[in-house]
């Protein structure tokens, strides 16, 4: 049975810029998002979206000072969080929703799915949920045959974890002891139907890994440092040859599965709940406020700072063009 | 092949573990995989001894799990490596038909064009000893409907190993199609190396009467009808296409306006086979032509049966081929 991970952390055990950081960037992935819906608003961008507010914690505590750009990540449904974390402009994320030609896929559109840089080691993702499973074992597969150690980190919701490819995947993992980090973000809902509705499990997801043979913990997912703990540990076991970790990271979403998604069918108890006492930035604001890290006007000055950064991100990909038609016939073949 | 080519007579088996070898040797980032292709050699003995020559990292067996051999090919092949999976039977497609059809031809352009996906996939197909209704069929002609996918079939040792190599080395997904019951024919292959184009149709056989486009084993099919046709004084062209994506419809419509009658004969059902494609192309560009109506042979549209008996009723055959043509000649 999968362990849930817990383990005493000391604020002194990071380096203060390094907390900042964390805090910095859980701020852009929260304020991307924000804008980004804005931008829905206004008429801009599609409604195909699947807000991420709520869980920035989870990518975070998984990317930011643990994988390098020569990592793989296969991002998740709710995955501007991942790709904002693993360092692909903003300008380019926004560039992809408003179908600009700044966009990673030079103005074919993306979003939730098909966005990519490989220079950063995010190789894009497939619009058919979960399939990314299959994948990953693959690239992991190909480091593994080259001999670096370059690690692939695999996301995807509990939603996702119901698709078949998830126990192929695990089961080659296993079998060949690839370097994999499975990260289930579990928020309790595929859209609306809830994760005990679909899944057969003892008791976690996770439980299913240990089936495999393959470590596997539930963590506080909404626990920035408790993410940055227990990924380091799974990174650490991939690099040195030691086969994959499943994580299961419980959070939960502030939003709709989709802008636009009523969302009546959590309990309103519950949601304000999470969003007051569990939301991953207030609670690490409080935290380092508490242990007097810093002071309330060096978060605020983080939050301009960023939020000016969101703007000339938009700005950017506002202004450059849409394609030529003929775009469509571009890239095709190599 | 030109008359000074030294060739040597092998079966499509050996010319198929010709091409991997010699793509295997030639480049350390290819990488072989499927279900029991390793020390066993594959249920079809086509990757027999490469285990031995290349080792278990780079030749290896999978478990069976069709979606995650093709899902993992993917992963591969955009992280440096060129693999080259084999399903057992073709009809195993459908078990992946996401990662095919979704994944192969379209990861590198939905993602902007910033990947490339060299991935050649073998997948063996045909109506071959009582098989039954799914490891029996000749899917291809789904694939054709994939932006982004080549696909190769062929019907000679010679083109296979120059196609398979080709496959290979070639940046794109391939679907390499190989007919069972072409395993242990045997033709001339040349000594030295060689490579075929992927859109390159092949005329096996000049002739002033009537056009046989034909795939894989009805190749061979149309070639004994034509033999046979011959000596009724009547002339039948036959092209084998060798890949359907990309098509090469400049060489099949060269043949159409000298003969002016078609016949297109495949093994897959005629509805929705690569005949409806060839035979939309030509009347979209030389219907006037023609001087008889596009004829197209398939099997039928229903299953295949299990029986070793009823199955070859399903496979077109050179009576069939014949008889098409005389009727086209009566117009």
């Amino acid at each position: 049975m999968a362990e849930i991970y817990q383990k005493e952390i000391k604020l002194s055990d990071y380096r203060k810029e390094d907390l900042i950081k964390f805090y910095r960037e859980m701020v852009k992935i929260r304020k991307f998002d924000e804008h980004l819906i804005r931008l829905m608003h206004e008429g801009k961008v599609s409604g195909f979206y699947h807000s991420g507010i709520g869980s920035e914690s989870v990518s975070v505590g998984s990317i930011t000072n643990i994988l390098r750009d020569e990592d793989y990540i296969f991002y998740n449904h709710r995955g501007c969080n991942q790709k904002i974390a693993k360092g692909v402009p903003l300008s380019k994320i926004y560039g992809d929703f408003l179908g600009t030609v700044e966009g990673t896929t030079r103005g074919l559109g993306a979003g939730i799915v098909h966005s990519a840089d490989p220079s950063r080691g995010v190789l894009g993702q497939c619009g058919t949920i979960g399939s990314q499973f299959n994948i990953v074992v693959g690239t992991a597969y190909s480091a593994k045959l080259r001999g670096t150690d370059q690690v692939s980190v695999c996301y995807f919701g509990d939603g996702a974890a119901s698709r078949e490819p998830l126990h192929g995947s695990l089961n080659w993992a296993g079998l060949y002891k690839l370097p994999v980090v499975y990260i289930c973000e579990n928020n309790g809902y595929a859209i609306s139907s809830t994760f005990e509705e679909t899944h057969s499990v003892r008791e976690h997801l996770a439980d299913w890994a240990w089936g495999y043979g393959i470590p596997s913990c539930v963590v506080d997912g909404n626990d920035v440092l408790l993410m940055q703990e227990v990924v380091k540990e799974a990174v650490e076991r991939a690099k040195l040859g030691e086969g994959p970790t499943f994580i299961e990271a419980q959070t939960f979403r502030h939003r709709g599965h989709f802008e636009g998604d009523a969302y009546d069918y959590v309990d309103k108890a519950v949601l304000n709940d999470w969003k007051e006492n569990r939301d991953p930035i207030k609670s690490f604001k409080k935290k380092l406020l508490e242990n007097q890290y810093c002071t309330e006007n060096d978060l605020l000055n983080v939050d301009e700072e960023v939020e000016y950064e969101i703007h000339a991100a938009i700005k950017v990909a506002e202004n450059a063009p849409l394609p030529e038609p003929n775009r469509i016939f571009e890239g095709l073949y190599a | 092949m030109g008359t000074a080519v030294k060739v040597k007579t092998i079966t499509m088996r050996e010319a198929i573990i010709e091409a991997l070898v010699e793509e295997m040797e030639r480049d350390p980032s290819t990488v072989l995989f499927g279900e029991d292709v390793g020390k066993f050699g594959g249920i079809n003995a086509i990757t027999k001894g490469l285990y031995e020559k290349f080792g278990g990292q780079r030749v290896f067996d999978t478990p069976i799990a069709e979606t995650t051999i093709v899902g993992a090919a993917l992963g591969m092949a955009i992280t440096g490596l060129r693999p080259i999976p084999e399903l057992q039977f073709g009809d195993f497609v459908g078990i992946a038909f996401d990662e095919v059809f979704n994944k192969l031809g379209k990861w590198r352009y939905m993602h902007g064009g910033q990947m490339e996906v060299p991935v050649t996939l073998r997948l063996p197909v045909g109506i071959a000893g009582g098989a039954g209704p799914e490891h029996s069929q000749s899917p291809q002609a789904l694939f054709m409907h994939a932006p982004g996918i080549h696909i190769a079939i062929p019907s000679t040792p010679a083109d296979a190993k120059g196609l398979l190599k080709t496959a290979i080395r070639d940046n794109n997904a391939v679907l390499f199609f190989e007919h069972k019951l072409l395993y242990g024919m045997k033709g001339d292959v040349p000594e030295e190396e060689y490579l075929i184009p992927l859109g390159k149709a092949d005329v096996k056989r000049v002739g002033t009467d009537v056009t046989i486009i034909a795939t894989a084993l009805q190749v061979h099919t149309a070639l004994n009808a034509a033999n046979t046709l011959a000596k009724d004084g009547i002339e039948a062209e036959v092209i084998d296409p060798r890949t359907l994506a990309p098509l090469d419809m400049d060489t099949i419509l060269a043949s159409v306006r000298k003969t002016g009658r078609v016949l297109i004969v495949h093994e897959e059902p005629k509805t929705g086979g690569c005949g409806a494609e060839i035979a939309a192309q030509i009347a979209e560009k030389a219907l006037f032509d023609l001087h008889a109506p596009i004829k197209r042979i398939g099997s039928p549209d229903v299953p295949i049966a299990q029986s070793i008996y009823l199955e070859q009723f399903y496979r077109p055959s050179e009576n069939q081929i014949i008889e098409v043509v005389k009727e086209l000649l009566e117009y």
